[in-house]
């Protein structure tokens, strides 16, 4: 009984207990706050950036001089609205393709067994390995050959291709955790094996799979090496546009970081709004 | 022909061919869009094929050969690369485990710090290098202010290589840190609570009990984790693209930029295929190896 009473004193006591009373309470505020300035604070510094005048730019300025002129000269430029309604037509496409071809991927995965979902298995795992950079070069000349380079089809077919071996995976965890009892039940009630998919393990994996299609959308607007090797100008995107700030204009920071706020706009979003879905997403 | 396939089909069995039917989409995608392209490039890394000049006569291992005895991929890629690799993923692991246990306390404003470590994760890797970038400036970037005001002077950050390189290092971290944590909290919370009760009743330390009993539970999931953010950084591009664009003067590259480089910059199609063939073998190597000891470590500790 009296075990638990000598615990309570002896094993906080080496690390925090040391430390007044609320000494530990202190420890981890300082903690959390030391980690909430790391991780936030590039981001707080992109954002008051974008709200400081040009000039104010050049050196370290801490006046109070605030303005919104960046975001208004950000959005006079049509090639970065165009950027914007591409990378947005583009994600949520890939999106919705990407997640149609391998939710049946993933089914597949966790339902069969035998040689077929073994190789399908093994194609899987060797090419998530695969390094981008080894097909998205060659993908250039292919675009270029068939007559896609540079638009939205040329973008849109690789990026449906990047994820199909992470989602089927990913896919595979879903199903398996959906009792395929009640698709058995279905089966003997005279359902095709289509129906009991379509009907009985597609419904109860919706939630699991919206948590993913977010994700997805995110990834590819987020997306840069395909989107700096197969598009040009008629189909630049968000990523490739912001990054050329840099060369164009030398130093444009206060631009650059208007136009990479707006772009983490969605993110900001998804984060507060989507947090629970999208950290059972990221699940591994 | 079509005869012939439909005999083939009707041979497997209404079960298989459904099973067939449920992966067609993905494979013939992935078949059109990676693994015919990762042909095309195997084929072209044989070739003389500059950009501007698609001769395409074959020539065998030159491009591969003059790879292996580049200097600057023998001595600044590679071990770029794979010094990349290991800090950012050793790092991230062992911050993403404080912050895992750190969430584990339902401190007030834990919520809080769970949303912003999720931000680095959300947003593109190009804006986190942008903001890092921006940050690091030599002459107007937070870190320079704070410096001068320190009376520290002016580190030209991105002139050099290695503070380049932990500029990278650093940025990479910051982006994967939270993706260890979020993926290692849901690991601690679904822990069983009795080894803990045990260890507790003997009134196990707080560090022993992290390393008796917290680590051995956690390690295969770790072993997971590390496989996988191993095979993503070794391909990391993004970050290092707009912070040093490999800069300066060819230091920090990785194989990914190497490739791109060879490819776009020098125009030479055929090596930076081969470049990226290279590449892929390594990783594949590299990614087998630990595959097969993370497989043995999960076996170990059931």
């Amino acid at each position: 009984m009296s075990a638990p009473a000598i615990v309570a004193q002896g094993a906080p006591a080496r690390i925090v207990g040391v430390l007044a009373p609320g000494g530990r309470a202190a420890l981890i505020v300082l903690a959390a706050l030391a980690i909430v300035l790391l991780f936030l604070g590039p981001i707080v510094i992109l954002v008051v950036t974008s709200l400081r005048p040009g000039w104010a730019v050049y050196y370290i300025y801490r006046g109070t001089a605030f303005t919104l002129q960046n975001y208004l000269d950000v959005f006079a430029r049509p090639a970065v609205v165009r950027a914007f309604v591409n990378s947005f037509v583009l994600a949520t496409l890939a999106t919705v393709l990407s997640l149609g071809i391998t939710v049946t991927s993933g089914y597949m995965l966790s339902r069969f067994d035998g040689p077929i979902p073994r190789t399908w298995f093994g194609t899987i795992y060797l090419f998530r390995t695969v390094p981008y950079i080894s097909w998205v070069l060659p993908l250039y000349l292919v675009d270029y050959y068939f007559g896609v380079y540079d638009t939205f089809a040329g973008i849109l077919l690789p990026h449906i291709a990047v994820h199909i071996c992470f989602f089927s995976w990913i896919m595979k965890g879903f199903f398996d955790g959906i009792d395929p009892s009640m698709e058995h039940a279905a089966m003997i009630d005279g359902c095709t094996r289509w129906g009991a998919f379509r009907r009985v393990a597609l419904p109860a994996a919706i939630p699991a799979i919206a948590a993913l299609a977010i994700l997805s959308w995110l990834y590819t607007w987020n997306e840069f090496l395909f989107a700096l090797i197969l598009t040009g100008h008629n189909t630049a995107l968000i990523t490739v546009t912001m990054a050329q700030f840099v060369t164009e204009l030398g130093t444009a920071w206060n631009l650059m970081s208007a136009m990479a706020v707006l772009a983490m706009v969605p993110a900001v979003l998804v984060t507060v709004f989507a947090q629970k879905y999208v950290i059972r997403g990221l699940r591994i | 022909m079509s005869l012939r396939r439909n005999g083939l089909l009707a041979r497997l069995g209404e079960k298989e061919r459904f099973a067939l039917l449920l992966i067609a989409p993905a494979a013939s995608v992935l078949v059109l869009f990676q693994i015919v392209p990762i042909v095309i490039g195997a084929n072209a890394s044989f070739r003389d094929w500059q950009l501007y000049n698609p001769k395409e006569t074959w020539i065998g291992l030159a491009h591969y050969r003059y790879i292996l005895s580049d200097p600057v991929f023998l001595t600044v890629v590679l071990p770029n690369t794979f010094l990349l690799m290991f800090a950012s993923v050793a790092i991230s692991l062992v911050l993403g485990m404080a912050l895992a246990h750190l969430l584990n306390w339902n401190f007030r404003g834990h919520t809080l710090v769970q949303t912003v470590i999720l931000l680095p994760q959300m947003i593109a890797p190009v804006i986190a290098a942008t903001s890092m970038r921006w940050t690091f400036n030599d002459q107007f970037g937070v870190v320079a202010a704070f410096l001068r005001a320190v009376g520290y002077g002016q580190i030209s950050w991105l002139a050099e290589r290695w503070p380049s390189f932990l500029i990278v290092l650093f940025t990479d971290v910051w982006i994967w840190a939270p993706w260890f944590a979020l993926i290692l909290l849901a690991a601690l919370k679904s822990l069983p609570r009795e080894p803990f009760e045990a260890a507790q009743i003997d009134a196990t330390g707080r560090w022993r009990t992290f390393t008796h009993v917290t680590l051995p539970m956690l390690r295969p999931v770790i072993g997971v984790c590390v496989l996988i953010r191993s095979i993503d950084a070794f391909r990391t591009f993004d970050q290092v693209w707009v912070l040093t664009g490999g800069g300066p003067a060819r230091t920090t590259e990785v194989f990914s930029i190497y490739a791109y480089i060879e490819t776009f910059v020098n125009l030479d199609f055929g090596r930076g295929s081969a470049a990226a063939i290279v590449g892929a073998v390594i990783i594949l190597i590299v990614a087998w190896t630990m595959y097969r000891a993370v497989d043995r470590l999960a076996n170990v500790s059931r």
